[in-house]
């Protein structure tokens, strides 16, 4: 079975003199298991997600991330990406001058492991195959369509001048279409509107049932677990998992808020 | 639906082929040879006395500081005049040629090789409303008086600007002449293409455009060469935009390995005219580049955007010049540069507002992007003496942003085709300024190759 573990993963910024952001996380996702995690501010989330996705500013010092059993810790978040691993981030990068849908023809190719020669150009091009335009048109357009996103968003330059929440839905078509085996959204509710969450929310459940995903959840509100319903909650705090239970727990910290898990780690 | 049209063409130019050195007697022999009028015969000589008086530029001089001019091919050099008699445009270079342009996207196309016209057609209808797209020296003899009153009559355009522009007034042979009367509007691109192969000698090609009144016309120019030594090229663009003409001058250089250049270009802009110029920047050893818009009467207005792709040891040099000599006149340049390998470019961009040139606006940025040891001088400048203005100017000399760059990556593109994308990113604002689509798919294409094969 599919599984993504994370084990005593301590990560530091790369070229500070700081202490370590991660001190030791563990975490265990199967195939089909939906993980919620939640945490203070600053707790170290992002920065746990982008290690899982091997961002060069964040620095491995200890522990490991393995991924169907083998580490990943030596690959490059390209070569993490073609594996199955997803990130939807808390804030994406806006690309002037790229369109949102050479874009994603470029990153499905690659995922898909597109190898037939596209046009080739002569001169010995090493540039990567891409998928034929018509369907995969056809294909983004289809999904689209499921997250209500207005196809017009194709032309435009990656989130360059997107609202928050159409970048959040962007996110989302981007994993319908890269169907990974494990992915991570970083506080992808932050942003939408009540029906926009609905919308994103099924979105997830549905590719969630279809690819038998595994999902790391992370937010800070209960709402979108309404619509998502987790397996697991976990509590990040100072760059651990601290506490790790069943839904009930997002509950409890909907209504009390973190101090009681203050009190317990002073 | 494309209606059929009808076009002139004319494969072969009255040419003959003529070989001559560099000297005093070269001048008369090319005045024979076109068969020219007094006043074009005098001009000639005047510039081939200027040329020898003047010394070439020096690099104390800050326009060339940076130019490698011990590099530039400046003596024994000759003149070729050898347009290939053409059976069909496929006897072309396949190089030069852009198979998915369909012809019914242009108006008229004129191809000189080797300083001389071997193809020209245009269409009928644009014929009959006085368009002229024609080789120079033919057009001396239907448009004589036309072509004297705007004879190196641009700022920079005059064989006194330096030794460069000298030479070419001397020795000016090829040439490109576009006319559009007033109220004219021609609505599809004219495409010229100014080629050498290795039959070629050196460069003196003349392109002179005049849009009358209210006239509108966009002129493709490309420019190509194979030839096998190091040659040189000093070239002269005149541009005149007369009240409330529009133009779209897109430049496109590729010039082969070898060649070695001095560009100097001009254009001349009424009240109310209208300018959109691309320029592009692809080939070529060296490259140095004048560029001036002059705003000279109310609402004139000028838009700039510019492109390079420099790799190896390429040097391209630019001097752009924004000339604000009216009120209420406009001006925007976007200059942007990608460089890898060890190759260098250089950016002086000057704004100056006059003190007539009250409420008017002026901006200018410039943009580089280095991959590799490459280098990116920028320098830009502004002159104001009327208070009333507003004025701004930017040069950025960065790296592939790691940020973009990770994301890109995080979505499974390999790390050379995510760097791809965000070259042709950064190009793609200026690129979209270019007509017909088989002409900005030729330039990704000519992105892509450089790009890819400095990668591997
Ligand atoms: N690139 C960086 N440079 C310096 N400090 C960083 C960097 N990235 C993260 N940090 C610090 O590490 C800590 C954890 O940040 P992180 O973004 O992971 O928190 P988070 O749990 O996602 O918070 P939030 O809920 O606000 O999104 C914070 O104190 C943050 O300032
Ligand atoms: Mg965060």
């Amino acid at each position: 079975m599919n599984t993504l573990e994370i084990r005593d993963l301590q990560v530091r910024v790369a070229d500070e003199e700081e202490t370590g952001i991660l001190k030791g996380a563990n975490l265990v996702i199967r195939a089909g298991e939906i993980h919620a995690l939640m945490g203070p501010n600053g707790s170290g989330k992002s920065t746990l997600s982008y290690a899982l996705m091997g961002h060069p500013r964040y620095e491995v010092t200890g522990g490991d991330i393995l991924l169907n059993g083998e580490s990943i810790l030596g690959l490059d978040p390209d070569e993490r990406a073609r594996r199955g691993l997803f990130l939807a981030m808390q804030y994406p990068i806006a690309i002037s001058g790229v369109t949102l849908y050479s874009f994603l023809r470029a990153a499905v190719s690659a995922r898909r492991g597109y190898k037939q020669t596209a046009r080739d150009s002569g001169g010995g091009h090493r540039r990567s195959p891409l998928l034929p335009g018509r369907e995969f048109r056809q294909e983004v357009r289809a999904e689209m369509a499921k997250l209500e996103m207005d196809r017009t968003f194709l032309r435009r330059y990656l989130n360059e001048g997107f609202s928050g929440g159409e970048k959040k839905r962007a996110e989302i078509l981007q994993l319908a279409l890269l169907k990974p085996e494990f992915a991570i959204l970083d506080e992808t509710d932050s942003g939408l509107d009540i029906d926009a969450l609905r919308i994103v929310a099924a979105g997830v459940n549905r590719l969630q049932s279809e690819l038998n995903m595994g999902l790391l959840i992370i937010t800070h509100y209960q709402r979108i677990l309404n619509y998502i319903h987790p397996d697991f909650v976990h509590i990040f705090y100072e760059g651990q998992i601290v506490k790790s239970d069943g839904a009930e727990l997002a509950e409890k910290l909907e209504a009390e808020g973190y101090d009681w898990v203050r009190e317990q780690f002073v | 639906m494309i209606k059929e049209r009808t076009y002139y063409p004319s494969l072969t130019g009255k040419d003959k082929k003529l070989e001559l050195p560099v000297n005093a007697a070269a001048v008369a022999t090319l005045s024979a040879h076109y068969d020219e009028p007094v006043w074009l015969r005098e001009s000639r000589r005047q510039a081939w006395e200027l040329y020898a008086e003047l010394p070439w530029p020096d690099r104390k001089e800050e326009p060339w500081r940076r130019v490698p001019l011990r590099e530039f091919p400046l003596e024994a050099r000759r003149l070729v005049l050898a347009p290939p008699q053409l059976s069909s445009l496929e006897e072309l270079p396949p190089c030069w040629l852009l198979p998915d342009l369909p012809r019914a996207h242009c108006t008229g196309l004129l191809i000189h090789n080797n300083g001389g016209v071997c193809y020209a057609d245009l269409e009928e209808t644009a014929i009959d409303t006085g368009v002229v797209l024609q080789d120079l020296h033919q057009a001396l003899e239907s448009h004589e008086e036309l072509i004297r009153q705007y004879w190196f009559r641009g700022a920079i355009t005059r064989p006194d600007f330096n030794k460069f522009t000298a030479l070419n007034a001397a020795l000016w042979h090829g040439g490109t002449f576009v006319y559009v009367p007033a109220g004219v509007r021609v609505e599809r691109p004219l495409r010229t293409l100014t080629g050498y192969d290795a039959g070629g000698g050196t460069g003196l090609h003349h392109t002179l455009i005049v849009a009358e009144k209210g006239a509108k016309v966009t002129v493709v120019q490309e420019r190509y060469s194979l030839e096998a030594e190091p040659e040189l090229n000093s070239e002269i663009v005149e541009i005149y935009a007369a009240a409330g003409a529009w133009i779209r001058y897109v430049s496109l250089q590729n010039w082969g390995k070898q060649r070695y250049t001095v560009s100097v270009q001009n254009a001349h802009l009424e009240r109310d005219a209208h300018l959109v110029w691309g320029s592009g920047s692809l080939g070529g050893a060296a490259t140095k580049e004048f560029l001036r818009t002059e705003l000279r009467a109310p609402q004139a207005h000028a838009l700039m955007r510019g492109f390079t792709f420099a790799t190896g040891q390429q040097r391209l040099d630019q001097s752009t010049y924004q000339h604000h000599l009216a009120p209420n006149t406009y001006s925007d340049l976007l200059f942007r540069n990608v460089l890898r390998d060890q190759s260098r470019t250089v950016f002086y961009g000057m704004i100056r507002m006059e003190q007539e040139a009250q409420n008017s606006e002026g901006y200018q940025a410039n943009n580089n992007l280095l991959l590799d040891k490459a280098r990116a001088h920028s320098i830009p400048g502004l002159e104001i003496m009327a208070n009333e203005v507003s004025c701004s100017h930017g040069a950025t000399v960065s790296r592939l942003d790691p940020e973009q760059l990770f994301y890109l990556l995080s979505r499974a593109i390999p790390r050379e085709e995510a760097e791809y994308l965000l070259v042709q990113g950064f190009l793609n604002p200026i690129i979209e300024h270019v007509p017909l689509a088989a002409i900005r798919a030729h330039l990704a294409e000519e992105i892509s190759r450089r790009f890819w094969q400095a990668a591997s």
